[in-house]
């Protein structure tokens, strides 16, 4: 699992076939996961165009808020649909007709990693209305240098949930892990986990699958690596700062 | 692509590339020509009445009481006063000392007239110039004139020019007695062109009286109708309008029964590359359900059609805009990113009353996005789509991609009369991406058979006769 080594964040020229190869520009793309439980978002060039915008350093605070919460929208529809359904057939307001659609089964849940986390609730919630979320407070030990749990609020009904975790960056993954821990302790099944996060690092990604298989990842991007302090590069920076404060 | 020769024949009552034999075409037929369908909007062939008389003869009344009797929405007049010839500075001179003479055929810019009676006869926009006669010159500005059914035409030379005479539909000329026409030009000139009497009075007998019997009268040679007394003739009135009334519903039907073809036609083609579905994930799948479902209330309806509202709004733009390559800094100290960034600017332009529904969707993707508007109304009795209302961006013919938006889509009427007044006002056909949340196959193929190039966006393709209960379902009415 996740054992072979793609090139990571290769140069692609982007856009559908019928086009032309000048109006296929070529840019960076995800590194390829060989993992089946991480999904990554289709490459469009309106995906990377609007990961541009939220990378680069001289975008303003509105903005960076804006793009990023369209990508979190795409990660939470994605992450949706990866929830099972039942056959569901309707009468339809045209005389007569009928549709075989579908049903969503079970019941969902928001869980946001502070403070980060919070700031894809939006998108959460313009998708699944009246969502419940709960929140959990990871901050590194400044003794340790590890993750440690100060914070946590979760409903209470959480282990018949399914769980969609929020967390923009997966660097590591250390607090992403022990918030999978938390959950599983409350009762919820690994599998029943789904992590949405923007943008990863192929050592985050690795760790998960190694640690949790089974816990179902959805990316919008899987940078190329992390720097010696840990930081996803090239990234975005610090997503809480971004879109909170600067 | 054996359509070919059937495609063209169908539209042979309305196309002038038809006439005669289907399977003649030009000696080198574009391949444009050959796999395109031709729509022809109710609004060409626009039906022109010419209305000439003597100067004061109630031209202009006559003619907006021939407008208050038809009562269409559609029905615009258009004065000669607009096409007098710019002057030079000695004609300008000479007018300002009531020298000059407006009251000869000289003094109209025929040729300007003529080309934008074949303009507006065509179906295509027509500028207008405007004429001060404050300043007895031509303004910078103009006016446009757009998908008139009916166009007036009044002026003292309206029957004149004989290019005009083989534009027009029908031919009036309104008579009245001479002291009547005079005193009411005085009147006219003398309270709205601010003029002052004595000059009135030296050009009426200087120029317009000679002129009159000299130009305008031969006119009633040519005239098909000659009315006396003006709008107190009822009874001219009535004809006139009843005339006009016929030839609207001969049109309205030639229009549909060519829709219909257009139809039949590519009933059975595949649906063109063109057309892009958005695969049916198991969530578009399950808001499917739940907006059909008649028990889901109004709120849950909005709510979930909003939401499948942005993901046709993030393809379309997708589909749509064109990017170029672009590297970043990113905030991690000598880190780049090597991306990209659209290079076009997206505007909208919503089909009133259903696209109304798509905006929220729309400015959830693009919170400023420009956004023209276009109300087209199927008229209930005779089932035809009818354009009401436009206003479009002033520069939409530079936006790189422009977004139509409409829900639903049924015989394609109103897409195909929605993308022309897009094309009629200089936006590129292959800049146009058409948004639904569903369409009737054949009416898709009848849009993509007449406009090969656009590009569609379309959640589900349905039965081709499915009430707009979407619209009635997001509004609430």
């Amino acid at each position: 699992m996740s054992g072979a080594v793609f090139e990571r964040a290769p140069s692609k020229h982007l856009g559908p076939d019928y086009k032309s190869q000048e109006e296929r520009p070529s840019a960076t793309v995800s590194t390829r996961v060989d993992h089946k439980n991480v999904t990554t978002l289709p490459q469009t060039p309106q995906l990377i165009a609007l990961l541009t915008m939220i990378r680069d350093k001289e975008t303003n605070r509105a903005d960076f808020i804006f793009y990023s919460n369209r990508i979190n929208r795409l990660l939470v529809e994605e992450a949706l649909n990866h929830l099972p359904v039942l056959p569901h057939t309707i009468t339809t307001p045209v005389a007569g007709k009928t549709y075989a659609g579908v049903k969503f089964e079970g019941k969902i849940c928001g869980v946001s990693i502070m403070r980060a986390g919070e700031a894809m609730e939006q998108a959460l919630r313009e998708c699944c209305r009246s969502v419940r979320i709960g929140k959990i407070l990871i901050q590194r030990d400044e003794e340790t240098s590890k993750p440690r749990l100060f914070y946590d609020k979760l409903p209470a009904d959480i282990k018949d949930r399914w769980v969609l975790l929020l967390d923009p960056m997966l660097a590591t993954g250390g607090s992403a892990l022990m918030a999978v821990d938390v959950l599983r302790s409350k009762g919820v099944p690994e599998d029943r986990i789904c992590f949405l996060n923007l943008i990863a690092s192929p050592e985050g990604i690795a760790n998960f699958a190694q640690k949790f298989p089974l816990v179902r990842i959805v990316t919008a991007f899987v940078d190329e690596g992390l720097n010696e302090k840990n930081y996803i590069v090239p990234g975005l920076g610090d997503f809480g700062d971004r879109f909170y404060t600067f | 692509m054996t359509a070919l020769p059937l495609l063209e024949s169908a539209v042979a009552p309305l196309s002038p590339v038809t006439k005669g034999n289907a399977k003649i075409v030009d000696e080198s037929p574009t391949l444009d020509r050959l796999h395109r369908g031709h729509y022809s909007p109710p609004w060409s062939n626009t039906s022109i009445i010419g209305v000439a008389g003597s100067s004061g003869s109630g031209k202009t009344s006559l003619s907006m009481a021939i407008i208050k009797e038809l009562s269409l929405p559609w029905v615009v007049i258009l004065s000669m006063d607009s096409f007098y010839k710019p002057l030079t500075p000695e004609e300008s001179a000479s007018a300002f000392r009531n020298e000059y003479d407006f009251d000869s055929p000289e003094a109209v810019d025929f040729d300007v007239l003529v080309q934008k009676l074949h303009d507006i006869k065509s179906g295509k926009k027509a500028d207008i110039p405007v004429y001060s006669f404050e300043k007895h010159a031509r303004m910078e500005n103009t006016t446009t004139i757009y998908s008139p059914h009916v166009l007036i035409l009044e002026g003292i030379f309206a029957l004149h020019d004989q290019r005009v005479l083989d534009l027009l539909d029908l031919k009036i000329f309104a008579e009245a007695d001479s002291d009547l026409c005079l005193s009411r030009r005085l009147l006219r000139d003398v309270r709205e062109r601010g003029r002052d009497i004595e000059g009135c009075i030296k050009q009426w007998f200087a120029f317009v009286k000679p002129n009159f019997h000299k130009f305008v009268e031969p006119q009633r040679n040519v005239a098909d109708i000659i009315v006396p007394r003006g709008i107190e003739n009822k009874v001219a009135i009535s004809m006139v309008t009843d005339r006009i009334h016929k030839t609207l519903s001969i049109k309205s039907d030639e229009h549909q029964m060519a829709l219909r073809r257009l139809g039949q036609v590519c009933e059975d083609d595949p649906l063109s590359p063109n057309v892009k579905i958005i695969q049916h994930t198991n969530q578009i799948r399950g808001i499917n359900t739940l907006l059909m479902n008649p028990a889901l209330s109004a709120e849950d309806f909005i709510f979930y059609f909003d939401r499948l509202a942005v993901m046709l709004v993030e393809i379309g733009t997708e589909e749509g805009v064109k990017f170029k390559s672009s590297t970043v800094r990113t905030p991690i100290q000598g880190e780049t990113y090597k991306g990209l960034r659209a290079e076009s600017e997206v505007s909208a332009v919503v089909v009133l009353r259903g696209g109304s529904c798509l905006e929220t969707g729309l400015k959830r993707v693009i919170p400023d996005c420009s956004t023209g508007r276009v109300l087209i109304q199927t008229n209930f009795r005779s089932g035809e789509p009818e354009l009401h209302f436009y206003r479009l961006a002033p520069n939409i013919a530079e936006h790189q991609c422009v977004l139509l938006l409409d829900p639903q889509m049924s015989s394609g009427g109103a897409a195909l009369m929605a993308v022309r007044v897009l094309l009629d006002h200089g936006v590129r056909e292959d800049r146009i991406v058409f948004v639904t949340y569903m369409a009737g196959k054949m009416g898709l193929n009848r849009l993509m058979s007449v406009y090969p190039e656009i590009r569609v966006v379309v959640c589900r393709i349905v039965g081709d006769s499915e009430p707009r209960w979407v619209e009635q379902r997001y509004l609430g009415c």
